[in-house]
């Protein structure tokens, strides 16, 4: 029993040093974000009085709610796109796989692996060549389809039930609608750990919408802090808020799905 | 179904969107890209301003794009030969421009025959803005090289400003060593791996990394062999500390543990907001480099220029916004210079008053004046095309020569990586 | 005892089969998704492997065969760039995926108190972006920074080091900035995928005496193959690619021992004389490198 309790403590000091070596940084990001620049380089530890004053020329030199604003409905419109077509597919690999598509799977893969810088020329003209600079559709179709996101649907699809499917169609149900009606809801977990990876993929993505979004009114937050950096003279505190606040949507998005993805799902078809 | 309606909706969008703007053409509108809001946009937007009584049907839209990522856009752009989003007038960095205007051929207005009067600029700055005997850009902030010195800490040791001005580094070293042994002071930081500091002082010498045809000049670069003896002894002698990055380069002269720093005139904007330190500071020019023929006490740090865009659709309207207003209105370098510090490095400007008003942040001393001053003076140097590549080579060696090799073997290695790298 | 879990899991594994009609059916499933990576990442793959065998600079392209691939083995940029990625991958992915799992294994437990926070805690630095984290990482790692500082605190050490002077320091520095950064963003994928395993099977197992470890290494690592599969193949691409944090932690330095070859290839197009046709070139080969592990891992890691 004892030894047990021992095993114990020891979890929990590993998960607090792990916890306090991951928020450290972030701890000391968010007191320099209420500090003056000059404080924030004289590396201070304590929160300061300059919140305010960091809040106001964040917002009145930059387009700061635009951006914000940008960077969530680019975001959400990717996730929800991506998270339709890359778990149909990933679903399609997995539960009906055959030598032909294992092999296309295979084929897919590699488009993980060439950096973007290379892709990004050839992918401008052909945007450009579609007319598709400039908007939202421009912004979120080379993600809507990953690799990655049909990747980990299909290994994930092989810890579901074939019972389910086999039942299901018995019950009469089609095969599209096996995954509307029974695949999505057991699958919830995987959705949403898909969901706060692709919105914050998308929310820090920097060197497409760098070159597809030239106007000033389509900014997003990661050009918004890399104009923040820009000049002779950087005021760190400001930064350092700007940088705060932009974390925050994943982290809501994070904390309302994480129940789904880490607590187990009751009622499934186990 | 959804996906047929939602290209169907975008291409209505578009349609609309092509329609707008072939309705708006009776004003023209002149786009720019540029960064800094306390500087080049706030100076781009005053110029705006001015203009707007000269030619009130032009307007001009900003853009505030960081110098890199404006790069990587007009790269992409450029080579995907998809010119469309390009604006008509970007800011350039001066390292970068005879490099763009090399690997871009037709990209960039030629600014020769536009009617600005380029003798007005210092001339370093624009020889900088030249390829091949063309002007392709009309210069504007200043990088000419200060030495910034807090005059309380050498008051300490028992000198003055003018004791550090038209000196010698042999001198500087002297009294700069006098100052550490009794403030315990250094006077300089430097990023360790970065050229900055050598660029300058070689800048100071006239010379650069490249022979006249263009050829890298490393291995038998003789100014620079000093140079980086120099940059050894205020190692050792404790007279500059070397630490890791930007910020904390900053950090070390805002927190006074550093009573001293030598940079572009635009470091002043990171000088000043430390309140406590007000009046302590003055500007004088840069020690020289004895040993080396045609040396002087004038460099350059930074700086960019304005360019116009060949793919624009009213090059001539931007050519003439950018004379009237950058290119020869002292009214606008004495708007801007108050609230932006920014100065200009064009010279009639330097005769205004408000160019002669003293600074108090610096003990009443008339700075602009100054830094228009050493901007006449700063040698003229072909930064060449290959420019990054060679600061690159460069701070490599130097780090390799500051944790012990040899120096002729490092830049031996230097003169075969840049040479391969121009191949 | 204990074998009858494994047989348990195995049933389940199998047994069902898919006829033509289901496969058919199948295509549909996967066909959209299929042809947006077709026309967003292959197409612009050929176009940029054509590119590869253009010379020259900038605009003034010319056809020039396998001379960008022949440069690559004299430039000694490039080797290096080369040799930095694979101490990263070799160093990092194995310790980031180990203390990951082991942390989805203990944060899976249901009778662990603040679960939540600790999930959080550990997943949240992959959402910052690296701009102003690299400022704080290297001011933490300063000479007389809070991180030297604790270390001749405990005794560890006599003298501070200079993290990003050294060579091997600075890649050490890039290998505990990644870990920092993605050992809770690859925990997310176990946690998720650990919940997908049926409570039963451990039930099972403890009740058939198996220990803690025999859980983990014949029940937990079995039923997540698939997930670390997907994880080591992601993360090995991903820290072959590495940009982020050697181009904000260290810019490549000291003396470019912390260079990695996406960086490279950002400075041969955007900082460098533009050599659009051999930075192709270079991400070619790393393409090539990337797909060769990824096929061995897919070989023992994907049989069904």
């Amino acid at each position: 029993m004892n030894k047990q309790k021992l095993f114990r403590a020891s979890k929990y000091g590993f998960l607090i040093l792990i916890s306090f070596c991951s928020l450290f940084p972030l701890f000391w990001m968010f007191v320099a974000a209420t500090n003056t620049s000059v404080d924030v380089l004289g590396g201070t530890l304590i929160p300061g009085f300059n919140l305010k004053e960091n809040f106001n020329v964040l917002t009145s030199n930059t387009n700061f709610y635009r951006a914000m604003w940008n960077s969530f409905k680019y975001a959400a419109v990717t996730t929800l796109a991506s998270l339709l077509v890359s778990s149909l597919a990933g679903y399609g690999f997995e539960i009906y796989h055959d030598r032909g598509k294992d092999m296309l799977m295979k084929i897919l893969l590699l488009s993980l692996m060439v950096p973007f810088a290379v892709i990004m020329v050839p992918l401008y003209m052909f945007f450009g060549n579609l007319g598709l600079l400039n908007t939202t559709a421009g912004f979120a179709l080379p993600t809507v389809s990953t690799a990655f996101l049909i990747f980990l649907f299909r290994q994930s699809s092989r810890n579901f039930p074939h019972e389910v499917i086999e039942a299901s169609r018995l019950d009469g149900l089609t095969e599209i609608g096996i995954f509307f009606r029974m695949f999505i809801p057991i699958m919830r977990s995987t959705y949403a750990a898909a969901a706060v990876i692709t919105f914050m993929n998308a929310w820090n993505n920097y060197l497409w919408p760098l070159i597809i979004m030239q106007k000033d009114s389509a900014k997003t937050m990661p050009l918004l802090i890399s104009n923040l950096t820009a000049g002779y003279t950087t005021d760190y505190g400001v930064l350092m808020l700007a940088v705060g606040i932009s974390i925050l949507p994943t982290l809501v998005l994070f904390l309302a799905l994480q129940k789904n993805f880490a607590e187990g799902v009751t009622g499934s078809a186990k | 179904m959804n996906k047929k309606l939602t290209v169907l909706f975008f291409m209505v969008l578009m349609v609309a969107g092509f329609t707008t703007m072939t309705f708006a053409q009776e004003e023209t509108t002149i786009t720019v890209w540029c960064w800094d809001p306390n500087f080049n946009i706030y100076a781009m937007e005053e110029a705006a301003a001015i203009y707007g009584d000269l030619n009130p049907d032009v307007n001009i839209d900003i853009k505030e794009v960081a110098w890199e990522d404006l790069q990587t856009q007009l790269s992409t752009s450029l080579s995907a030969n998809q010119t469309d989003n390009l604006p008509d007038i970007i800011l350039m960095q001066d390292t970068a421009l005879a490099k763009n205007v090399n690997s871009f051929p037709n990209a960039f207005y030629d600014l020769s025959d536009s009617g600005i009067e380029f003798d007005n600029f210092a001339n370093f700055k624009v020889e900088l803005t030249k390829v091949d005997g063309k002007n392709y850009a009309v210069p504007f902030d200043n990088g000419a090289a200060i030495n910034a010195m807090r005059v309380d800490v050498l008051e300490e040791a028992g000198y003055t400003i003018e004791d550090f001005t038209d000196i010698s580094w042999e001198e500087f070293i002297e009294k700069g060593a006098d100052v550490k042994e009794k403030t315990g002071k250094p006077l300089l930081s430097a990023i360790a791996g970065q050229s900055d500091l050598l660029m300058i002082m070689m800048q100071s010498t006239g010379n650069w990394f490249f022979d006249q045809n263009g050829e890298p000049n490393i291995a038998d670069n003789e100014p620079l062999k000093e140079i980086i003896r120099v940059y050894q002894e205020l190692l050792e002698k404790e007279i500059l500390v070397q630490i890791n990055d930007w910020n904390q380069y900053i950090s070390t002269f805002q927190s006074g543990t550093v009573a001293g720093t030598m940079n572009g005139a635009w470091i002043i904007g990171s000088i000043v907001p430390v309140e406590e330190q007000a009046g302590d500071w003055r500007i004088t020019n840069l020690p020289r480099l004895a040993n080396i023929e045609g040396s002087s006490n004038y460099s350059n740090q930074g700086g960019s220029s304005w360019m116009v865009m060949a793919n624009s659709e009213k090059p001539e309207v931007a050519a003439d916004f950018l004379d009237k207003t950058f290119g020869g209105s002292k009214e606008l370098y004495e708007i801007i210079l108050p609230s932006s510090g920014a100065i200009a490095t064009y010279l009639p400007a330097g005769d205004s008053e408000v160019y002669n008003m003293p600074h108090p942040f610096f003990g009443d001393q008339k700075i602009y004046t100054e830094i228009i001053d050493y901007a006449a003076n700063v040698p003229e140097v072909d930064y060449g095309i290959y420019n990054y590549e060679a600061r690159d080579t460069i701070s490599t060696a130097i780090t390799q020569i500051m944790s012990g090799q040899d120096i002729q073997s490092a830049l031996d290695e230097a003169q075969s990586t840049l040479e391969f790298q121009m191949w | 005892m204990f074998n009858s879990t494994i047989e348990k899991l195995k049933a389940f594994k199998r047994g069902y089969s898919v006829n033509r009609k289901h496969k058919m059916i199948g295509w549909f499933f996967v066909i959209p998704g299929a042809l947006l990576i077709f026309s967003f990442y292959f197409y612009p793959i050929i176009r940029a492997f054509l590119l590869s065998m253009q010379g020259g600079v900038g605009n003034n392209l010319r056809f020039a065969g396998a001379a960008n691939y022949q440069r690559l083995f004299a430039d000694t940029l490039f080797k290096k760039s080369l040799f930095n990625v694979f101490v990263y991958l070799i160093l990092q992915v194995p310790i980031m995926l180990t203390l990951a799992l082991i942390l989805a294994g203990i944060l899976n437990d249901k009778t662990l108190k603040f679960r939540s926070f600790f999930r959080t805690a550990i997943f949240v630095p992959c959402a910052t972006s690296l701009v102003s984290y690299a400022i704080i990482f290297r001011s933490m790692f300063a000479l007389d920074g809070f991180v030297n500082t604790v270390l001749m605190n405990l005794n560890l050490m006599a003298e501070p080091i200079n993290w990003l002077g050294g060579p091997w320091t600075a890649r050490l520095l890039i290998v505990i900035g990644l870990t920092w950064r993605w050992t809770g963003y690859n925990m997310i994928f176990y946690l998720a995928g650990l919940q997908n395993i049926d409570p039963a099977i451990y039930e099972a197992a403890k009740i058939d005496g198996a220990s803690a470890f025999d859980r983990l290494t014949k029940i937990t690592i079995p039923m997540l193959k698939p997930i670390i599969l997907l994880t080591t193949i992601m993360s090995t691409n991903g820290t072959l690619q590495i940009f982020d944090e050697t181009k904000n932690l260290t810019n490549g330095g000291p003396a470019n021992s912390t260079l990695s070859v996406s960086q490279y290839i950002y400075r041969l197009s955007f900082e460098y004389v533009p050599r659009f046709g051999y930075a192709a070139a270079v991400a070619f080969v790393v393409f090539i490198i990337v797909a060769i592990l990824s096929f061995f891992q897919m070989k023992v890691g994907d049989e069904r």
